[in-house]
């Protein structure tokens, strides 16, 4: 049965549509049939993270209102054959999206096979946010250790523990906590709240700590998801956090600040 | 001679204890106009709660007892409500032939215990019981009554209840104990991190750090003579 994946935040600008694009091509790379969605209708960002804004023809906004269909519109990736995105529409706003319609597309790509339906949330908690995260069995909040940031995934996470379709039905949809944009040398000097810190104050298990890091904006620039950028601590921790999320056990990584020059060669820190 | 039932033949009847619960009607007044407008305020003129409700006649609170004439019509007003007069209790003999007369059961002061009001008193209302953490931006209302909260309490979130709030985990939002008024209702938490305390409308921001005696600590929160006091729970 497909597992629907909704990657959402509250805040804007945490890292969605990175962790989006990065998560569901870690699971494609792993042999898994993914469609990543992007819910950020009005102000598209998916398919240049993923590198596909050019052959963006038909978008979900579309598909919903029944202009084209589900085939025309998801764009293959580049870099996974078992990877598909679907765009966000660039000139809509985000009332076009309906709950109908939104669980129509669902359904039919669950009847397509794929395995994972990866919904990248838009920031905010209208909309957009809701619908993204409405059909979610399994949630990852990503969070940047900063007090605004903790403050907007705990309400998130709230949101998700009350409105979804878990929730209606009396169950509850899993979450997960990415920590990213994560500096220990930050965190060490008092800059940046702890990794304890942030689990402390919204207490939902840990799927993993992604470094803060120049990687990041060189992969979106250049149209690539992080998780491809080979050897990158980026890279790394996105694998690890797909691996956990497939139920492996992986210890942390990226999470103290470099002690030896040795070490920080190594790892690029 | 003894009986003998045989063992084929039910028994014919038998005794058994029933106690019957009346609600009596206790009427001030033998002024058939007023009783009659007094009904319709209460009763209305269709259908209302208590059509066809059997009646005890109670004498005991009028000022003067009734004749036979003044009970007959009493209960003609009663049926006229719809309601069926079927016994009567108190005033003396007179009254009591005239009732039996009127075809009413006449109560005997031993068989008739007048209950309490039972409805007046207010049952205690069960305390609401949340597991779930209230995150950032939900808010949780007991009405009526106790909050138990068994997990989270975010800051942003508000929990309120009429009674007192228990927070078996850190209490990092707002809570609002005794929210109708009640100046003795009192917060508990087993973590005190709060935003905001306030009972029966009393409240404080704590905004300024907690001495570390309280913060992060269990704690309660009371309201003593219009100031609020947090102390920390011993144990």
């Amino acid at each position: 049965m497909a597992k629907i994946i909704v990657v959402t935040s509250g805040k804007g600008g945490v890292g969605k549509t990175t962790t989006s694009a990065s998560f569901a091509s870690g699971l494609a790379l792993r042999g898994f049939k993914t469609a990543v969605i992007d819910f950020d209708v009005g102000l598209r960002n998916l398919d240049l993270i993923m590198g596909c804004e050019r052959r963006v023809v038909y978008d979900f906004v579309n598909v919903i209102h029944g202009e084209a269909s589900l085939k025309q519109a998801l764009i293959k990736d580049k870099h996974c054959d078992n990877l598909f995105i679907l765009p966000a529409s660039q000139t809509r706003d985000k009332d076009a999206l309906s709950r109908e319609g939104v669980e129509k597309v669902i359904k039919d790509l669950i009847h397509d096979g794929f395995d994972y339906i990866v919904c990248d949330s838009p920031a905010g908690i209208e909309t957009g946010a809701l619908m993204a995260a409405y059909f979610a069995d399994e949630a990852i909040v990503v969070t940047n250790p900063e007090v605004s940031s903790v403050r907007d995934s705990d309400r998130i996470i709230g949101i998700l523990d009350a409105k979804s379709r878990k929730a209606e039905e009396g169950g509850t949809v899993k979450t997960h906590l990415l920590i990213t944009r994560y500096s220990p040398k930050r965190v060490d000097t008092g800059e940046m709240l702890s990794l304890d810190d942030v689990q402390h104050l919204l207490r939902i298990p840990l799927i993993g700590v992604v470094p803060e890091s120049e990687t990041v904006l060189q992969a979106s620039n250049s149209g690539t998801p992080a998780i491809h950028l080979a050897n990158s601590d980026v890279s790394e921790a996105y694998k690890d956090v797909v691996a956990r999320f497939l139920g492996e056990e992986k210890p942390l990584r990226f999470i103290e600040a470099p002690k030896q020059p040795l070490w920080k060669r190594l790892f690029g820190g | 001679m003894s009986l003998q039932i045989p063992a084929d033949t039910p028994v014919a009847f038998e005794f058994k204890s029933l106690s019957l619960k009346l609600l009596s009607f206790v009427p001030a007044t033998l002024d058939a106009a007023r009783l009659e407008a007094a009904l319709r305020d209460k009763l209305g003129d269709g259908e209302h709660m208590l059509s066809g409700e059997q009646l005890a006649i109670d004498f005991d609170s009028l000022p003067t007892l009734p004749s036979a004439m003044e009970i007959a019509a009493l209960m003609q007003l009663l049926r006229q409500f719809g309601l069926k007069p079927v016994a009567a209790r108190g005033g003396n003999d007179d009254q009591q032939a005239a009732a039996r007369e009127a075809g009413l059961v006449v109560l005997s002061d031993e068989a008739t215990a007048v209950v309490p009001p039972a409805k007046q008193v207010e049952k205690p209302v069960p305390a609401m019981i949340v597991s779930r953490p209230v995150r950032t931006g939900q808010q949780v209302y007991a009405r009526g009554g106790d909050l138990v909260v068994l997990a989270l309490v975010s800051a942003g979130a508000e929990v309120i209840a009429d009674g007192n709030i228990h927070v078996y985990a850190p209490l990092r939002g707002r809570a609002l104990a005794g929210a109708r008024g009640d100046v003795s209702a009192r917060i508990f938490t087993t973590c005190l991190e709060a935003e905001l305390v306030s009972i029966g409308g009393v409240y404080r921001t704590l905004d300024d750090a907690l001495p570390t005696s309280l913060k992060s600590k269990p704690a309660q929160v009371l309201l003593d003579q219009e100031k609020l006091v947090i102390e920390a729970l011993a144990g």
